[in-house]
């Protein structure tokens, strides 16, 4: 049986990875929370689900939750993270250990923000929200969660 | 986890919020992303002056993946941003880009310059084009020179006339 390729991801990444990139997002946190009110945080992690991861969204619409799956796999795989993914055929569990924004995050600021994680809980939630989908974060521990996809009741 | 690779992206979202709040606050939130900065090269710049600047750049060159050249003589840094991949991204969004985007590199270089005597002359040349021109000088009868030949010349806060 020949498979095609499958197409490139819309945002497909090659090249270095800068993880301090993640520190500038725990002071944003805090800086936005601390300013406007965590509503405000939530809100902007909205727009990021809803508009720009709107191929995301797309595929989770078209019934295809794999997109997200790869998404991930090419991430955490680029950052170096300690994490599996489970396909089943209910639903796609991602189950995180090692966080490396979390960590890194960890050695380079004074202190992780206690809302770092909303960043991945509320843009998880936009990205499937009016999809057939809903994708639930668990955080397990710190720098640890369980993310999963799985088709709404 | 918002990927390292889709942190421009998620800082373009922060700027378009904040911009609808009055430049007023976009001026403090590059104050804080100024003093975040701070962390990676203040030590930098106050031990090793010139050279302290062109380690931090290109660390940055190499992990952000920029096509940037980066020279440093006795009077000044200069970095030549050919196909900046901030801007790049920003642009090839599925979101709106901020209209000025570009504005939040000086927004946070600026202040630290202040903060340590050097005088910065950002040219952006174009926000629509990946591409800049920094230069830093210590002395600010050339910084005043350098101004001369700039096509977009960035402001960040408390910038002062050198």
């Amino acid at each position: 049986m020949i498979t095609e390729p499958l197409p490139p991801m819309r945002y497909q990444e090659d090249g270095n990875v800068h993880l301090d990139f993640h520190g500038a997002v725990n002071t944003t946190i805090d800086f936005i929370v601390a300013r406007y009110g965590v509503g405000v945080l939530h809100e902007i992690f909205a727009r990021v689900g809803k508009d720009v991861y709107r191929d995301l969204h797309q595929h989770l619409a078209d019934n295809d939750p794999n997109e997200m799956a790869r998404h991930w796999k090419h991430f955490f795989d680029r950052e170096g993270a300690d994490y599996d993914i489970a396909v089943g055929d209910d639903e796609i569990v991602l189950t995180v250990r090692r966080c490396t924004a979390y960590h890194h995050v960890a050695k380079i600021a004074p202190s992780v923000s206690p809302h770092f994680c909303d960043q991945t809980t509320k843009t998880n939630e936009a990205i499937a929200e009016g999809t057939p989908f809903a994708i639930t974060t668990e955080i397990t521990g710190p720098g640890a969660c369980r993310q999963v996809i799985r088709r709404r009741a | 986890m918002i990927p390292s690779d889709h942190f421009t992206r998620f800082y373009n979202e922060v700027f378009k919020y904040i911009e609808t709040l009055g430049q007023h606050e976009l001026d403090l939130y590059w104050l804080e992303i100024s003093k975040n900065q701070e962390r990676h090269i203040l030590d930098l710049i106050q031990t090793k002056g010139f050279e302290g600047m062109h380690e931090y750049w290109s660390v940055i060159k190499d992990e952000e993946n920029c096509e940037l050249d980066l020279m440093v003589d006795e009077n000044h840094l200069e970095l030549q941003m050919h196909v900046c991949p901030s801007l790049t991204k920003a642009m090839d969004n599925d979101a709106e880009p901020m209209k000025r985007y570009c504005d939040h590199c000086a927004g946070w270089i600026g202040p630290i310059m202040d903060k340590t005597g050097y005088h910065l002359v950002y040219d952006m040349i174009s926000r629509t084009e990946p591409r800049c021109v920094m230069k830093i000088f210590k002395d600010p009868a050339l910084a005043r020179e350098a101004e001369k030949s700039a096509q977009l010349l960035a402001n960040w806060p408390g910038k002062q006339a050198v």
